[in-house]
């Protein structure tokens, strides 16, 4: 090999080299760019619904209550006759077979849809109202193109029959999309079309402050402790290696001890916000304990010194002067602690976060779920309703995890104190 | 010749193992300015930061010996060091505003000791330690604004501002100028000779020509032991001692 | 009541606190002596004394409180001839007597359940009511104590910094108390586990399947009974598993975070790097969950149609698909560390190199990679034990079943995945099969302890080299 050979062989290496490293950091970008893809065009259905316009005749004979009357009264009366009519109407159907396979169109809550319409009006004794009733999961999904029609009849769940129905409603223009209120403001539910993140969301929301309220104030003192006052010793070298390794201890770790210790021993309730925000709290102390001594660290000595100099004593120095300081990339490691946070989902699996709770939590001491359980349930449900729904919520929990980094990054940029 | 402030007995300072000052027997006199000179690492921060007692703030410090201020021991165990340190105010070789406002500097001091009960008792303060820091003129418009965004000169008098702001008896500067230019040197050279009208100072300098005009008794450290002290014309005419010759002289440092 | 409580002893220290600030001010003035500390240091000394006793006390009580009595309860049960025969039942008849005492309960109410309801109600208003007297009576205590020790003109302010110094202390005790805890809930159980189970039969077995495993009673095992259970719990399946996915996992992670974090450190201006940086960090932050249902959901069918046209069986649950996701997850702790590590190779080294005319990467390869080996070992390793140790690609992605197979294309479990698989819903107690996942828990926390403190150990002896 002459030199000339060798030299270009050296340079073609190194050409290879470079792009090797560059390929890696493309790789990993393109991968977040397909997932992020992937979610958002499997979620973004999610946020509509599929309603179908139906005529609802309000029949005094079939209700049995009169124009005017109270809430009570309304809450009592037999909406199902008047729903059956009202849905059976909106094609022609020739026997009870496809009577039902009609009804099957619309959502079960479909006579809960209507008697809130009268509650909302209670003078519609005698009336016909037109009224958007949300249409079922098969339909919504048919509607949003989700589900294939061209597959045999006996593997669909929608027959050849309601598929006639639907293309006739289509025509007729009786099928809308509206805003999915539902998918914020209801519990879990069986059926897709009715299951919501409203549970989920307030159960989040619960578990998360009162993560922040144990574990900030918790952190934050034991940096301090252990970042000013701390004297050189065993116990004080023993503490910190303890906290760096239930820094890189497994999540599912802290699931089992909230289970052997909060559930078994303390006897806290179960599934609860109150044990979720807990067990994340003992997990997350850790990870804001390491950046809160950082920005600790980060205050130059000479502050301390000045404060110490006009006869501050130890604590004036730290508390009046340090700790300020320190302040932004303390808040701003606890935020990216709490989103971390935000997102578990094992530790709280094990608490029973995933038992199936429909109702709104209104204490943290009620069932609840949370965002990612949320998720973990419904990916494992078969109806393809759940898919586009999972990917909803999950747009949702990577929303806030945005939002949270954006605000940890902004307080550090702008309140952080850059030393030279 | 004043009255001695401060004197300190067999001052001995240990880091860890390794011993720092050897011995050192120095008497400091009222409402005069000491120098203290030396080769760097020979000592001289080590012993300033005895006199209001910084080196507790480091843990494998260790001091023994004694040190007196006004006959009364200091070194006591049971003495409280912030009482100390108010009346034992310190400049740093670096200027360290705090990252507060102008006003806030300087009222820190006075609040935290329970001076200045009231906003105008503050605002005295505040305005007094300005002035006798000659720093009043240029940033009485401006005391909202961050120390920080001072030039050096001016943060450094911002720091002596600070020190006087508790009203202490004795200021100690370590190496005050060494940061700063020439124009700004010449500024708090002449504040120091205001200010030992007042009060008790020690400063430590490299600079030699500084020790001369602005002391009147020169100290010389050299690896942890006092070598010579005495008035500072003498110490840099005729010494005594032959490493002091040497060392104004230029020969070694 | 405990927030009356705590009300109450808040506005009490208030008022403490201004009592004691006057009341030293006006001594001083009085009796012309200086005081100690600025009198708002006595308010606060007053304040800490008669708060943090009393709310120490309050918090001990509520926790241990319900326990006991529910103990209690269940014994007075018992005695008066209730039958329960495990602690399910026992929680059960438990529960209706809170119930009847609540007010809330429907259904029939023998003479057992009355009596006992009427003791519960009994207990609860004696513990009620000795809450309260003890809480005034620590009140007082600690009142009149930091009463005399400010008339005696203390230093508040040192006190008061002692006070806080032991809250101080106290906060970082809770890193501590969370370890113990740990190991205490991990062992409570795998003893009780590996007192049925020999540790060697359950380390070395290689069958796992705790679905099987019934125990009549616990504390008389046969020996067949004992041929079977101990077949059901063998953990060599499940660490082939998890090594295996583990292993997939490094084989994206390793060359992709490596040759990012070279690239990074090396090459990248400092615009390409402000930008690339975060964003690759961006896979460390987003929650797993969301792999687990992309690696379920997108990755498997899609690996398992690829298969079919290439005529292989590939199981929707495939070690492949889960290690391949969790590999991506991981790659930001392997870019990120040797991001760190290679900076952090002194500039000489590199200049050296290039002095006798050697090119970046020869320079690269031959020098700062060497010279920085035990600090990406230690990233590796620190990745390896993430990857061990991640719970949910796997339970979503990886299956159920403990196969021995090293096929990518099967399905395969972890430790993780069956810790999840047993506990999830309800649990039987005192089984071996509930029990067996906290030993699962005790294996992954050790594993992951060595591993990291091997990864930290190399890590530490590196920076030391070049600091
Ligand atoms: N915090 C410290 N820890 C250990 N040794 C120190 C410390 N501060 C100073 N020393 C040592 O004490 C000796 C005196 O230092 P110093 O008083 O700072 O000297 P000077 O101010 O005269 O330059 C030096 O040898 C120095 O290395
Ligand atoms: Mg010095």
């Amino acid at each position: 090999m002459t030199k000339e050979e060798r030299l270009k062989k050296r340079h073609s290496a190194e050409k290879r080299f470079r792009f090797y490293g560059l390929a890696s950091i493309f790789l990993a970008l393109l991968f977040v760019l397909i997932l992020v893809h992937n979610i958002f065009s499997k979620g973004s259905s999610a946020f509509m619904k599929t309603a179908i316009n139906v005529e609802v005749f309000f029949d005094q004979e079939l209700l049995e209550i009169k124009n005017g009357a109270s809430d009570d009264e309304i809450l009592e009366a037999d909406f199902f006759d008047i729903t059956i009519e009202s849905l059976i109407k909106v094609y022609p159907a020739k026997n009870v077979e496809e009577e039902d396979a009609l009804i099957e169109l619309f959502t079960t809550d479909a006579e809960i849809e209507i008697k809130r319409a009268f509650l909302e009006n209670n003078n519609l004794i005698g009336k016909k109202i037109n009224l958007e009733i949300t249409a079922s999961d098969d339909i919504d999904q048919l509607h949003k193109g989700n589900y294939p029609r061209d597959i045999p009849e006996d593997r669909r769940r929608i027959s050849d029959f309601q598929l006639v129905i639907y293309d006739n409603l289509v025509e007729n223009q009786k099928i809308v999309k509206n805003f999915n209120n539902y998918f914020f403001k209801n519990g879990d539910s069986r059926d897709p079309e009715l299951a919501g993140i409203g549970g989920a969301l307030i159960g989040s929301f619960y578990s998360i402050i009162i993560c922040l309220l144990l574990a900030f104030p918790v952190a934050v003192l034991a940096s301090i402790y252990l970042e000013e006052f701390a004297p050189k010793n065993k116990i004080t070298d023993f503490i910190e290696i303890n906290i760096n390794n239930l820094a890189a201890v497994p999540s599912i770790v802290y699931g089992l001890l909230a289970l052997q210790i909060l559930l078994a021993t303390i006897q806290l309730p179960r599934s609860t916000p109150l044990v979720a925000g807990i067990t994340l709290a003992l997990m997350t102390l850790p990870r804001i304990i390491i950046p809160c001594r950082a920005s600790l660290k980060a205050v130059p000595p000479s502050i301390r010194e000045g404060a110490l100099a006009v006869g501050a004593s130890k604590f004036q120095s730290v508390f009046h002067h340090v700790v300020p300081l320190a302040l932004p990339g303390t808040l701003s490691g606890t935020i990216i602690g709490l989103a971390q946070a935000l997102g578990e989902t094992a530790p709280l699996i094990l608490i029973g976060m995933v038992a199936f709770v429909v109702d709104i939590p209104s204490t943290p001491i009620d069932p609840s779920s949370s965002l990612p359980v949320q998720v973990y349930l419904w990916s494992e449900s078969a109806e393809r309703g759940f898919v586009e729904k999972t990917s909803a919520t999950i747009m949702m929990l990577l929303s806030f995890l945005i939002v949270m980094n954006f605000l940890a990054v902004y307080l550090r940029q702008k309140f952080e104190k850059r030393w030279n | 010749m004043n009255e001695i402030k401060i004197k300190s007995k067999n001052l001995n300072v240990y880091y860890g193992e390794k011993q720092a000052l050897f011995d050192v027997n120095l008497d400091l006199n009222e409402k005069e300015v000491t120098a203290l000179i030396g080769p760097s690492g020979c000592g001289k921060s080590t012993f300033i930061r005895c006199i209001n007692r910084m080196n507790d703030v480091i843990d494998i410090c260790k001091v023994s010996g004694n040190i007196e201020i006004d006959g009364v021991e200091i070194n006591d165990k049971n003495l409280d060091v912030v009482s100390l340190r108010e009346r034992v105010g310190m400049v740093f070789q670096k200027p360290n505003p705090f990252p507060k406002s102008i006003y806030d500097n300087i009222s820190y001091g006075p609040k935290i000791h329970g001076k200045g009960e009231t906003k105008s008792e503050l605002d005295e303060i505040v305005e007094n330690s300005l002035k006798k820091a000659a720093l009043w003129e240029e940033v009485k418009d401006r005391l909202d604004e961050p120390g920080t965004g001072l030039s050096g000169g001016q943060q450094q008098r911002l720091c002596i501002a600070r020190a006087i702001s508790v009203n202490p008896e004795v200021i100690l500067m370590d190496e005050p100028c060494s940061a700063l230019d020439p124009i700004a040197t010449a500024k708090i050279e002449e504040l120091i000779d205001e200010l030992k009208k007042t009060y008790t100072i020690v400063i430590v300098t490299h600079s030699m020509a500084q020790a001369v005009r602005v002391s009147q008794k020169t100290g010389f450290f050299h690896l942890g032991k006092l070598i010579e002290v005495g008035k500072t014309e003498k110490i840099f005419k005729n010494p005594d001692n032959k490493m002091t010759q040497d060392y104004i002289t230029g020969r070694f440092g | 009541m405990n927030f009356v409580l705590i009300f109450l002893i808040t506005i009490f220290s208030l008022s403490l606190f201004f009592y004691g600030r006057s009341k030293t001010k006006s001594i001083s003035v009085e009796k012309n002596i200086k005081l100690n500390a600025l009198p708002k240091f006595y308010g606060y000394y007053l304040v800490l004394w008669c708060s943090i006793p009393s709310l120490v006390f309050l918090l001990i009580w509520t926790l241990f409180e319900p326990v006991i009595i529910k103990s209690i309860i269940i014994e007075t049960a018992a005695n008066q001839g209730a039958i329960f025969n495990d602690k399910n039942e026992a929680n059960l008849i438990y529960e209706k007597i809170k119930a009847i005492y609540a007010g809330t309960y429907f259904g029939d109410i023998d003479t057992i359940l009355k009596e006992s309801a009427l003791s519960y109600a009994k207990f609860i208003n004696l513990f009620t009511n000795s809450k309260i007297v003890l809480i005034f009576g620590i009140v007082i205590a600690s009142v009149i104590y930091s009463l005399k020790k400010i008339k005696n003109n203390n230093k508040a302010r040192d006190d008061v910094e002692v006070i806080l110094k032991g809250l101080l202390f106290a906060s970082s005790l809770i890193a501590i108390l969370t370890t113990l805890g740990i190991i205490f809930s991990l062992l409570f159980e795998s003893i009780k586990f590996f007192s049925v189970i020999n540790i060697f039969d359950y380390l070395f077995g290689t069958n796992w399947s705790p679905q099987r495993a019934f125990v009549r009673d616990a504390s008389a095992i046969t020996a067949e009974e004992y041929e079977e259970l101990k077949d059901a719990f063998g953990f060599i399946p499940l660490i082939a598993g998890t090594s295996f996915i583990a292993f997939i996992a490094m084989l994206v992670a390793v060359p992709v975070g490596l040759f990012s974090g070279i690239y990074m450190a090396e090459y990248a201006s400092l615009k390409v790097r402000r930008i690339s940086k975060p964003i690759i960090e961006i896979l460390a932050g987003i929650p797993t969950v969301v792999y687990g249902f992309f690696a379920a959901l997108t990755v498997g069918p899609f690996f398992r149609q690829i298969g079919e046209n290439l005529g292989l069986t590939v199981s929707s649950e495939s070690a492949l698909a889960a290690g391949l996701i969790m590999g991506i997850m991981i790659i930001p702790y392997v870019s990120s560390l040797s991001d760190d590590v290679i900076n952090s190779v002194p500039q000489s080294l590199r200049d050296g190199s290039y002095a006798v005319g050697a090119t970046k990467s020869e320079t690269i390869k031959k020098v700062v990679i060497p010279a920085a080996l035990p600090g990406i070992i230690g990233s590796v390793l620190l990745a390896v034990s993430r990857a061990i140790g991640e719970t949910m690609i796997v339970v979503m992605a990886a299956g159920l079943a403990a196969n021995l197979t090293i096929n990518p294309l099967e399905s395969t479990t972890t430790i993780t995945t069956q810790i999840v698989m047993i506990l999830v819903g309800d649990q039987e107690f005192d089984s071996p099969k509930t029990q067996s996942a906290f030993a699962l828990g005790l294996t992954l926390f050790i594993a992951t302890l060595v591993l990291n403190y091997i990864a930290q150990r190399a890590v530490k002896k590196y920076r030391e080299k070049y600091d």
